[in-house]
């Protein structure tokens, strides 16, 4: 029985392979997030050896499994002795990059390319050029697919020989037979790209970039368009128009949507890499093509970039061509234009200035206003700020109120919760007056609203607007008026009562609360509802909590507060004892 | 006693399942509750009455965006708490953490699907061993199914109960009289009460389901009649509307598995009953696809059966 080994110090790796040859996964699962303390049992020494080795050859398992050592190995090396060691855990990782399920290839990459970042040049040089020149030329596409984003990470740290070789080898993958090869070819150029030199980005780059925009899979085609932007980045205008004007139409007027998408969803980043010239001459007329494309999806992407793209214009070229597309967008038949639309076209009226934004802009606001789908409303409307700083507040609400009114009466609560959520935003931009006129009743509507998130939002809502227009407005506008639902027939109404005082207690005074609050309060202590009475109990100790750092508040407590609190935690139910007693537990 | 129970809630909330060792303690607490229960639980009005949910658990968690948070308002489940839904776990043991915590806020009585042979078929087994590895965690919540009480009276006035009538059980002392801490047994009178619905017929009739038996408007009249009683509340059948008044209001379904089994397409509804038993019914949508009514990862196909 003796094998001649201390039992703990054989344990550990034992009790791994025990549990990685389990037959539930979970299990499984959890040996391997348990390596590092297997490790660490271990020694660096022994864990390098054997723990190591044992790793490499546990490629066989689940891909839940796999991920999981993949995503833990990238993390090791503080437990096999160190940066000097760093190397031996490619091993395992190579591995890894060539099993068949995407998910676990892409982890292995990540990790590996995270070791790459503490391994000394001459670890490169001898394990990890090998090892990208093996996943290169692997024989299966899937080595070859994770091949393509180690690159960029070693590119910067070897001689410039080797520089040679890697660039050589990233043109090969560039020009596999595989499609999925390509395909991560082209996703992984851009940040290999920006580690080479200009000359070399337009001798080696270029190259593979040109192929690859010109491939004739659209799933290939798509991904270049970022490695468009990072060659556009690291070249003068000049050379971009000398070099890649042909691509840019390509890539923006392709005959698939899913490329002419890519390009609309990334034309402003594309548009700054390219330098205003080629804006002005060529991008504009693209991005007018491309807020008409057939295609809604493409049709949304540029909107999206309609205030962003719209910055680098000057205010006549924006008037002339953008707002006119504008204009046909607010009526586009899919609702997800006009909701993204929606969503940016507030970001024009800073750029176009009060005459141009109240001429051409507001009459568009109010036409997506009362657009049949709310969320395009709520766009609009929780953007209104931007409007509101450039044409001012009474020309907006004498337009906007009636919109909002109908939001605020959907059928759907969640439009209507929406809409109570911008009701501060827009009690602070419209002022108390036109407030008081115009809204006000809607919020005291809300508290008596079918759907109970409403009714507690409408309560929320009531402590914000007091945070806006102050005391003085909750004590003649608010107080009355919630303590007026505390004697309804109905016991919801009443539960509403004692759930706004329990939210707006602390934003008050103690004159209000002695003078208004407390007295109908107390009476709804005796409500023949359990439901109410613990809510009561609840009330009081926010009240008792919030109000007891004066002399007089003190007194409130003791006097009035305590003694309801106590008579409550007799009461017969059970629920109204607990929280009458947590009450008095927490106001001291 | 709150603050375990009341992080367990939380936890559940979120959709989480509680460790096995948690759910046991749960169920022998939610035992010892429910045995002190009656046959037909006396509860008192304000209420709101809720039907079928089927482990629809982001819809429950509409059910109380709608309806209100335990405890500020008092719920009775109507049973059918667990299978056909993605959820039966998390929503059963929320439903039964809330009985333990707040014991006179919530009642729970007892579905047809609350049975060891219906959820072996229907899906809540096969959610348990997927979700903790064995059949543990079933059989304590199965367990738990045998205490639950077959119906409700609320101020004396509403009978509440899963499926319906009984022909052996013309008044509430006899099914006071029942033993019920058995599995549901395939007929007689207990296994009507789960399984009955009421139907446009002149007295009683066979139930195409196989089980409990069809009963139209005179039995019905004649229960309120003899037990003093002004409404019969039942779930067990799908209401497209939510809730579905017969027999000239004597009688009501409550349905609140809103887009049945995802696809139904039907609104969902419970029935508040205020304190002075005025009939309130709130419709309810599914949630919204952003809240994730469907889990991300679907459950792997079952190629050994």
């Amino acid at each position: 029985m003796d094998s001649g080994f201390p039992t703990d110090d054989v344990a550990p790796i034992a009790i791994l392979m025990d549990e990685l040859r389990s037959e539930d996964v979970q299990l499984r699962l959890n040996a391997i997030h348990s390596i590092p303390t297997i490790a660490l049992a271990l020694g660096p020494d022994r864990a390098r050896q054997e723990l190591i080795p044992f790793l490499q050859d546990s490629v066989d398992d689940e891909d839940e499994v796999l991920l999981a050592l993949a995503e833990e190995l990238g993390g090791f090396e503080e437990y096999i002795g160190g940066k000097e060691h760093t190397h031996i855990l490619l091993g395992p990782l190579e591995n890894l990059s060539a099993v068949e399920e995407t998910l676990v290839r892409d982890k292995a990459a990540e990790s590996i390319n995270k070791l790459a970042a503490s391994l000394s040049p001459a670890q490169i040089e001898e394990f990890y050029i090998p090892l990208l020149k093996r996943l290169s030329s692997g024989e299966w596409f899937t080595s070859r697919t994770s091949s393509a984003a180690l690159y960029a990470a070693v590119y910067p740290k070897v001689s410039p020989a080797i520089q040679d070789d890697l660039r050589k080898g990233y043109a090969a993958l560039g020009a596999d037979d595989t499609p999925m090869v390509r395909r991560a070819a082209a996703k992984w150029l851009g940040s290999l790209i920006k580690q080479l030199s200009s000359a070399h980005v337009l001798s080696d780059g270029l190259p593979i970039y040109r192929r690859l925009q010109g491939d004739d899979q659209d799933s290939v085609r798509l991904l270049t368009v970022e490695d468009l932007i990072a060659i556009a980045q690291s070249l003068s205008p000049a050379e971009v128009k000398d070099q890649l004007l042909k691509q840019i139409r390509g890539s923006i007027t392709d005959k698939s949507w899913r490329v002419r998408y890519m390009a609309a969803s990334h034309f402003n980043e594309l548009a700054e890499a390219v330098g205003t010239e080629l804006v002005r001459e060529e991008l504009i007329g693209h991005f007018v093509q491309l807020l008409k494309d057939n295609e809604a999806e493409v049709r949304t992407a540029a909107a999206g970039q309609i205030p962003a793209f719209s910055k680098q214009l000057e205010r006549e070229v924006i008037l002339a061509r953008v707002v006119p597309c504008v204009r046909d967008l607010s009526t586009d038949t899919s609702q997800h234009v006009r909701a993204a639309l929606a969503n940016q076209i507030c970001g024009l009226a800073p750029l176009l200035a009060r005459e141009a934004t109240t001429e051409h802009l507001l009459p568009l606001f109010l036409h997506l206003l009362k657009d049949d789908f709310p969320e395009v409303r709520l766009n609009i409307i929780s953007k209104l700020e931007t409007v509101n700083d450039v044409i001012g507040i009474e020309m907006l609400s004498e337009n906007l109120l009636p919109a909002i009114v109908e939001l605020a009466e959907d059928k759907s609560w969640r439009v209507r919760q929406a809409i109570i959520e911008y009701i501060p935003l827009l009690a602070k931009q419209l002022g108390r007056t036109f407030f008081d006129a115009q809204l006000s009743n809607l919020c005291m509507s809300w508290l008596g609203d079918t759907v109970y998130s409403i009714r507690e939002a409408a309560t929320v809502n009531l402590r914000k607007l007091i945070e806006v227009f102050g005391l003085d407005w909750a004590r003649t506008a608010i107080v009355p008026r919630v303590m007026g639902m505390g004697s309804h027939p109905n016991y919801l109404f009443r539960m509403t009562t004692v759930q706004a005082i329990t939210i707006i207690a602390p934003a008050l005074d103690l004159e209000v609360i002695r003078g208004e609050i407390v007295d109908p309060l107390l009476q709804l202590a005796g409500d023949a509802i359990p439901n109410i009475r613990f809510n009561v109990a609840k009330a009081l100790e926010v009240v008792g909590k919030s109000y007891n750092t004066t002399a007089e508040g003190q007194a409130l407590v003791s006097q009035r507060i305590k003694p309801a609190l106590e008579q409550l935690s007799k009461d017969p139910d059970a629920d109204v004892q607990y929280f009458a007693s947590r009450g008095l537990k927490n106001v001291k | 006693m709150g603050s375990d129970l009341d992080r367990q809630i939380e936890m559940l909330k979120a959709c989480k399942p509680l460790p096995e060792a948690d759910v046991k303690t749960l169920c022998m607490k939610a035992r010892e509750i429910l045995i002190e229960e009656g046959n037909v639980q006396c509860i008192d009005a304000p209420v709101t009455i809720c039907g079928d949910i089927h482990g629809q658990f982001w819809d429950m968690l509409e059910l109380f965006k709608t309806a209100g948070d335990c405890p500020q308002t008092s719920y009775l489940f109507m049973g059918d708490f667990v299978d056909r839904g993605y959820f039966s776990v998390e929503t059963f043991l929320l439903l039964l953490a809330m009985k333990v915590r707040w014991p006179d806020r919530v009642c729970l009585i007892r579905g047809n699907h609350e049975s060891r042979q219906i959820t072996q078929v229907y899906g809540f087994y096969d959610e348990c061993t997927r979700k903790y590895g064995s059949p543990t965690v079933w059989r304590y919540c199965t367990d738990v199914f045998d205490y639950l009480s077959l119906g409700a009276i609320i101020d004396g006035r509403v009978f509440c109960v899963h499926g319906g009538l009984s022909p052996a059980l013309p008044s509430l002392d006899m099914i006071r009289g029942l033993e019920r801490r058995v599995e549901v047994p395939h007929e007689g009178p207990m296994c009507d009460l789960l399984w009955s619905d009421p139907d446009e017929i002149n007295g009683w009739g066979l139930s195409p389901r196989g089980a409990g038996f069809l009963f139209g408007a005179e039995p019905t009249k004649a229960f309120l009649h003899n037990n003093s009683l002004d409404l019969i509340s039942r779930a067990h059948q799908l209401a497209m509307e939510g809730y579905k008044l017969m027999f000239e209001r004597m009688i009501v379904t409550v349905w609140s598995a809103p887009n049945y089994c995802y696809r139904c397409g039907n609104v969902a509804a419970v029935l508040e009953l205020d304190e002075h038993l005025g009939q309130e019914y709130k419709v309810f949508e599914h949630a919204p696809m952003d809240v994730r009514s469907i889990p991300a990862r679907r459950p792997p196909a079952e190629y050994f059966l």
